[in-house]
């Protein structure tokens, strides 16, 4: 575990390195745009932040407006790390199966509303045996598989049956459908509403084959950050669960209202010939889906040839490397590339504005 | 950080909270057993290379186990100060230092330490003489090496010699020798294996014997990993080999090194089980990691294993007449446990199926 705290005001070329930069300008105007797509809207956003880890960080999103002041955590002990951090309203998109950590969800429903996601009997019959045995309610959704592949109801009969035990049993309220998915490639707007609909659509045809049976159904959590506006303009989704958008990656690109706000800094420490540098980061600070479709600023003209476990390899036509010269990676994809840092150092006009930590770092289980 | 439910030492290893990463104490002996007795009786001793885990626990006990220089290797200075801090006094850093903070921080360690540093320019040689100079401490310089034209390092030959020479000419700098770390896992047999670790290591080993005609003593010449031990550990002029991957291994080296097997593994619980050949675990790409290559699963070593950030998918190749429920545990070994080991704040240690201990991994994310 790291625990850099560089003294606020540093210039960005003091830095040691490699660590984790946040452009506040580029987080704020991330923020903004959602706060501004929301507005005014029955959908809301629901951060996920199993792509920042930090509830300092979902509480600036709730202040800029557009959400449900609630967030979602991919792990049990990541909404630990949120209620810890003040926030009230947490689901939990994913199983939580063991009655160790049932029983924690229940404690935990103690000093918030935690909700999760459930896509079998048995599950919610263990969730309710233990909500009814801690004392608690617990708000449970049924995940609708529509494209993932992972966990989740297959059909609309099979969320049925899910929903009518749940509605049944004690100790669970039946809060709604949920399901995740995502788009490949660079999709125009049209297309992203295509994709949005369709998929979309199938956890609305489970929504509504529950509601036929006579069940209410409160929310539809449905939709992430490729479909953030899209997905506002679906009839039924009362929530969407965005998680890249606050801080940004490369294969989002085709999104250029968000910027990109997450950057490692690195340091060249040898050169090969004057066209290629060696950089102090390398995979096991980036992560391979971070370092893929990663791009490099600060550099002219610079790419990457290879990343090995510790160093980075640049070239560029445009420039003479040398050591001591720092460069910035923006992340290909940069959830994972969160979950190996324990600081953010965040930065606003070259100098380092503050530092936050990271608690959701490590929060797998 | 890891927030894993506290489960009191004797626990069974199926009852731990998953996703937890879990080492067998007896293969871990075992292991540790095979590559230092190895050691022992070779030309060159072993310098464990512990960034692959960062746990002092575990670099404590190489360095109790024969055949070692009595150091550690480390990829960062980060992680040279965290092994510092457990009491560790001897450390090689394979990374190169050059900017002023961190070479300061550099001297500061090798004021209560021996420190070796890498170091592959001249420029960088005379920062971290004046910065020991003006600290009146000593540190250990080895040249690195490049024993491929585009790799970090200095050419061999010649300009490696004139480097060694501006090192012994240097005000707190103490000349140990040349380093390089190349080489091919892919090649199965001892013999292909030999060959081409040779190809590397004589490189270095022309470099000092110019070295030694040239009047400079040359103590270190380190060469090899866990890939190559017995290559590397059995060619004269090689002093140390700095392996790390063989105490706790991974899907990539095994079967591959004789006598070596996975000794840390990550285990799982089955949270869905949504389709005939598909079961899905709580241990995503987070909590296993993929960057080299995907784990195997140990119960189903022919099915496919996808790793989603927070899901662990296990694609069947056949329908299963085991059978699987929600809550069974299933047993992942990672492809690379330099990226696994990452993951995790701690190591849980487990002895015929119960919990024994629990070491931590301070040295986790210490990239600076």
């Amino acid at each position: 575990m790291d625990n850099y705290r560089p003294a606020i005001g540093t210039p960005i070329e003091q830095l040691d390195t490699p660590c984790l930069l946040i452009d506040l300008d580029a987080l704020d105007n991330n923020h903004a745009v959602v706060a501004d797509t929301y507005e005014g809207k029955i959908c809301k956003m629901r951060q996920h932040t199993k792509n920042i880890k930090s509830p300092r960080l979902a509480s600036l999103q709730i202040r800029a407006g557009g959400t449900l002041n609630g967030v979602c955590t991919a792990k049990l002990s990541e909404a630990e790390t949120m209620i810890e951090g003040g926030i009230h309203d947490v689901l939990i998109p994913n199983q939580i199966v063991t009655d160790d950590k049932l029983k924690r969800l229940a404690a935990l429903n103690k000093q918030g509303d935690v909700k999760v996601t459930v896509d079998s009997t048995e599950n919610i019959e263990d969730i309710s045996r233990v909500a009814v045995d801690q004392g608690v309610t617990i708000g449970v959704l049924i995940e609708v598989d529509t494209m993932m592949k992972r966990g989740g109801v297959r059909s609309p009969e099979q969320g049925v049956v899910l929903a009518k035990l749940a509605e049944k049993l004690p100790g669970i309220r039946f809060m709604g459908v949920m399901s995740h998915q995502s788009a490949d490639g660079w999709p125009d707007s049209d297309e992203l509403m295509r994709l949005s609909q369709y998929y979309i659509g199938i956890c609305l045809e489970v929504k509504e084959a529950i509601e036929a049976e006579g069940i209410n159904v409160e929310m539809v959590s449905s939709g992430e950050t490729f479909s953030y506006a899209t997905a506002t303009e679906i009839d039924g989704v009362t929530e969407v669960e965005g998680g890249s958008y606050a801080l940004m990656s490369n294969i989002y690109g085709y999104l250029d209202e968000f910027q990109i706000s997450n950057k490692v800094l690195g340091t060249i420490v040898s050169t090969v010939g004057s066209d290629i540098g060696i950089g102090d980061l390398g995979m096991k600070t980036l992560s391979t889906a971070a370092a893929t479709d990663a791009s490099i600023e600060g550099i002219p003209g610079a790419s990457i040839l290879e990343v090995q476990d510790e160093h980075i390899y640049l070239k560029s036509n445009e420039h003479k490397f040398e050591v001591g010269q720092q460069f910035m990676v923006l992340p290909g994809y940069q959830d994972h590339l969160i979950n190996r840092w324990d600081q953010y150092i965040g930065v606003r006009n070259g100098v380092v504005e503050q530092v936050l930590d990271i608690p959701g770092r490590g929060c797998h289980h | 950080m890891e927030r894993p439910i506290y489960k009191p030492i004797g626990s069974p290893v199926e009852e731990l909270d998953t996703p937890a990463l879990i080492v067998d104490a007896d293969i871990l002996n075992r292991n540790i057993n095979r590559v230092h007795s190895f050691f022992e009786g070779s030309s060159a001793l072993i310098r464990p290379s512990v960034g692959v885990h960062g746990c002092p626990a575990l670099a404590h006990m190489q360095l109790s186990a024969p055949g070692t220089v009595g150091g550690i290797s480390v990829e960062t200075l980060g992680q040279a100060e965290s092994f510092n801090s457990s009491g560790i006094k001897d450390i090689s850093i394979n990374g190169l230092i050059v900017t002023d903070q961190k070479i300061t921080r550099l001297c500061a360690l090798a004021q209560n330490s021996t420190v070796t540093v890498s170091v592959d320019s001249a420029s960088n040689v005379q920062d971290i003489s004046n910065s020991a100079s003006a600290l009146g401490v000593t540190v250990r310089v080895l040249v690195a090496v490049a024993t491929r034209p585009d790799r970090l390092g200095i050419q061999p030959g010649n300009p490696a010699v004139e480097l060694a020479k501006l090192i012994c000419n240097s005000e707190g700098l103490e000349f140990q020798g040349f380093r390089t770390h190349e080489g091919t896992l892919q090649i199965d047999n001892l013999s292909g294996l030999s060959q081409d670790s040779m190809g590397w290591i004589n490189q270095v080993l022309e470099t000092r014997n110019l070295s030694e005609s040239a009047g400079i003593n040359v103590k270190t010449v380190s060469a090899g990993g866990t890939y190559n031990y017995e290559v590397a550990g059995n060619t004269d002029g090689v002093t140390e080999v700095t392996a790390g991957a063989y105490a706790l291994m991974d899907a990539k080296y095994q079967g591959k090194r004789d006598g070596l097997e996975p000794a840390c593994k990550v285990i799982t619980t089955v949270t869905s089980f949504p389709e005939e050949l598909k079961i899905i675990t709580d241990g995503g790409n987070k909590a296993i990691g993929m960057d080299r290559g995907a784990p195997v699963c140990n119960e189903f070593p022919d099915a496919v294993i996808a790793l989603s950030a927070e899901h662990g998918n296990v694609n069947l190749a056949n329908p299963t007449s085991r059978e699987v429920v929600i809550r069974d545990k299933l047993w992942f070994t990672p492809w690379d446990m330099g990226v696994t080991a990452n993951l995790y704040d701690y190591m849980n240690v487990v002895r015929d199926g119960r919990l024994e201990s629990v070491w931590d991994l301070p040295a986790r994310g210490r990239y600076r």
